[in-house]
């Protein structure tokens, strides 16, 4: 049972990497937008790094250092957006049925698309970090922390993905999935320690980012960039992918095994 | 496969599928018949484990729907109404992909593959990205991957709608030919010529009911009589009356209709027999004696169409509505006298 298991994942698997091999458009489609920010709102905002306290916060008076994660954080969720909508073209093309009537769980059918997911957010991760190191920005903890980046990054991935997978199951509209996604990222990211280290934000935007997963999310990668291996931020990004990714993942498993179609 | 009193309801009032029964024999072509929204689709999610049904109690191969989902999963193909193929994917991609949801070791697969391309005549596209393929083509590698499992059933759910006259032919062909091999077919169609040609038997449904179930010729039979059609010389009223009164009286006519003035010119000497076939024969035999000259004849038997009708109270919407009449050979017959 376990060997087919792994063997279904493996086929979708394999079958996502191939349509994402063949559409590579689409991944610098989810890239453009954390780029944007990553080129332009460093240079609006760069004196921030001149605010003595900042310095102090964070260790490094480089703005474009410190907002490294906040971009890489936009990448994963405008990429997790993807699962979602991927799921829905399969449910339009009748695919999903062809799916559904074969023997085979549907735990392997969203794993095999999480998994492929994970690839493309590590490419993107890449990017970002290569494009960041030319535009001056270095990584504290050197080739280590930056597979670390990789592999928060994509397990972060996966579970965020499980939210975009539950609205899909859910509405069965891209429409739908899409919006959620586009307006949940944005403020998630402000009210979080993403763009500002956490004292430095007001203190009801403190008492939220202290709940909001992208907060612990970004203060791993920070603390990879700029200071080296720092366990207990890992530890924290960890627990809240968990956490995340049980509550997704389980509820999207639970409507794609229970849903009437 | 056994169905009984099968139910679907959507919310509180909607009853998609109303309560019906039927049997399909091992090795059939069992059809289903009707309009759009008849309850077809439905009842074939349901069969096909993608849709739980309401109440009820279905059966293949001795297996519960519910209680055996996953064995029933193993024994059945199924070709939905979308064409459930990868655009992005080569054709062989597609059925390899197909294999390895059905866990066929890969020389196998490849194997079986390569039978499936030729069967459907996929080979030489069997590496172009389905993108590039017409309607025709992704349906026949649509009907190839829900075969590499070599399903003891395979579900068809209206498998030529939308196709062109050829790949509707092609698609016929295989199915007859996958029957020919003892695969059991179970089919939805709204063609009256798809249902007439391939299912050994049927039921019409309407309403998410079946309102009629048996071969197609019996079907048909409930209907009716066969219609033999004459027409005279134009205006030729004396020579129909004359025809009218020799015909009334042969063996196996049961009705012959009225000679008007104008309108038998048009529509024709209508005579009403239970064996359209055996005494259009007698009746060509009795105008001869009689002398009387024809101008053409033609031979009606009723159609699915027609029972349709008859059974529904109203017609299949569908474009494509071809009568089948048998126009009699000795049609143009013209004689001196």
């Amino acid at each position: 049972m376990r060997m087919e298991w792994a063997s279904e994942v493996a086929a979708i698997f394999r079958r996502w990497n191939t349509k994402l091999l063949r559409q590579p458009i689409f991944l610098f489609f989810s890239l453009i937008q954390p780029l944007v920010w990553f080129l332009l709102f460093t240079q609006a905002f760069s004196a921030i790094g001149n605010i003595p306290a900042f310095k102090l916060l964070t260790g490094t008076s480089s703005y474009i250092t410190f907002f490294t994660a906040a971009v890489i954080i936009q990448t994963i969720a405008s990429s997790a957006l993807q699962a979602g909508i991927g799921l829905v073209n399969d449910i339009d093309s009748g695919f999903m049925d062809k799916m559904r009537v074969a023997p085979i769980s549907k735990s392997s059918i969203l794993f095999g698309k999480l998994f492929s997911d994970a690839i493309s957010t590590i490419i993107q991760v890449l990017i970002i970090l290569l494009i960041g190191l030319a535009l001056g920005v270095s990584i504290a903890s050197g080739i280590l922390g930056a597979l670390m980046i990789f592999v928060i990054a994509a397990a972060f991935g996966i579970a965020w993905s499980g939210i975009s997978l539950f609205v899909a199951l859910t509405t069965k509209s891209s429409q739908t999935t899409l919006s959620v996604g586009l307006l949940t990222t944005f403020p998630l990211l402000f009210l979080s320690a993403s763009v500002m280290p956490l004292e430095l934000l007001p203190g009801w935007v403190q008492q939220v980012a202290k709940v909001n997963p992208f907060t612990y999310i970004a203060q791993a990668f920070q603390f990879l960039i700029i200071n080296g291996f720092v366990w207990d931020k890992i530890e924290y990004a960890f627990i809240s992918i968990i956490i995340i990714g049980a509550i997704s993942l389980g509820a999207s498993l639970l409507v794609f095994r229970k849903k009437v179609y | 496969m056994v169905v009984e009193d099968l139910r679907k309801t959507y919310g509180k009032d909607i009853l998609a599928v109303d309560g019906i029964s039927f049997r399909v024999h091992k090795g059939e072509i069992f059809g289903f018949l009707g309009p759009n929204g008849a309850g077809k689709s439905t009842t074939i999610k349901i069969l096909t484990t993608l849709l739980a049904k309401s109440s009820g109690k279905a059966t293949i191969d001795g297996l519960d729907i519910d209680a055996d989902q996953a064995q029933v999963r193993r024994i059945i193909g199924y070709c939905s109404q979308d064409v459930g193929v990868d655009d992005d994917l080569t054709a062989r991609e597609n059925l390899m992909l197909q294999c390895s949801f059905h866990h066929i070791p890969k020389d196998e697969a490849e194997k079986r593959v390569e039978g499936l391309l030729q069967k459907v005549r996929l080979t030489e596209a069997a590496e172009r990205r389905l993108k590039t393929f017409s309607g025709g083509m992704r349906k026949r590698l649509d009907l190839a991957s829900s075969l590499v499992s070599d399903p003891k059933v395979l579900f068809l759910d209206e498998p030529t709608t939308g196709l062109d006259p050829q790949s509707r032919q092609d698609i016929w062909e295989y199915v007859k030919q996958l029957n020919k091999q003892g695969m059991t077919i179970f089919l939805t169609t709204q063609y009256m010529e798809e249902a007439d040609r391939l299912a050994d038997r049927l039921c019409i449904v309407d309403q998410g009911r079946i309102v009629a179930e048996g071969t197609p010729n019996e079907l048909k039979a409930r209907v009716g009589a066969d219609k033999i059609t004459l027409w005279f010389k134009a205006g030729d009223l004396a020579v129909c009356e004359k025809a009218a009164k020799a015909l009334s009286t042969l063996e196996g006519v049961d009705e012959v209709g009225k000679c008007v003035e104008g309108l038998t010119t048009q529509e024709g000497l209508a005579i009403m027999t239970k064996n359209g076939s055996a005494v259009v024969t007698q009746v060509v035999r009795a105008l001869d004696d009689a002398d009387i000259a024809v101008e053409q004849l033609k031979l009606s038997v009723p159609t699915l169409d027609e029972a349709f009708l008859k059974l529904t109270g109203k017609t299949l919407n569908v474009i494509e509505r071809k009568e089948a009449i048998r126009t009699a050979s000795f049609g143009r017959r013209r004689r001196s006298s």
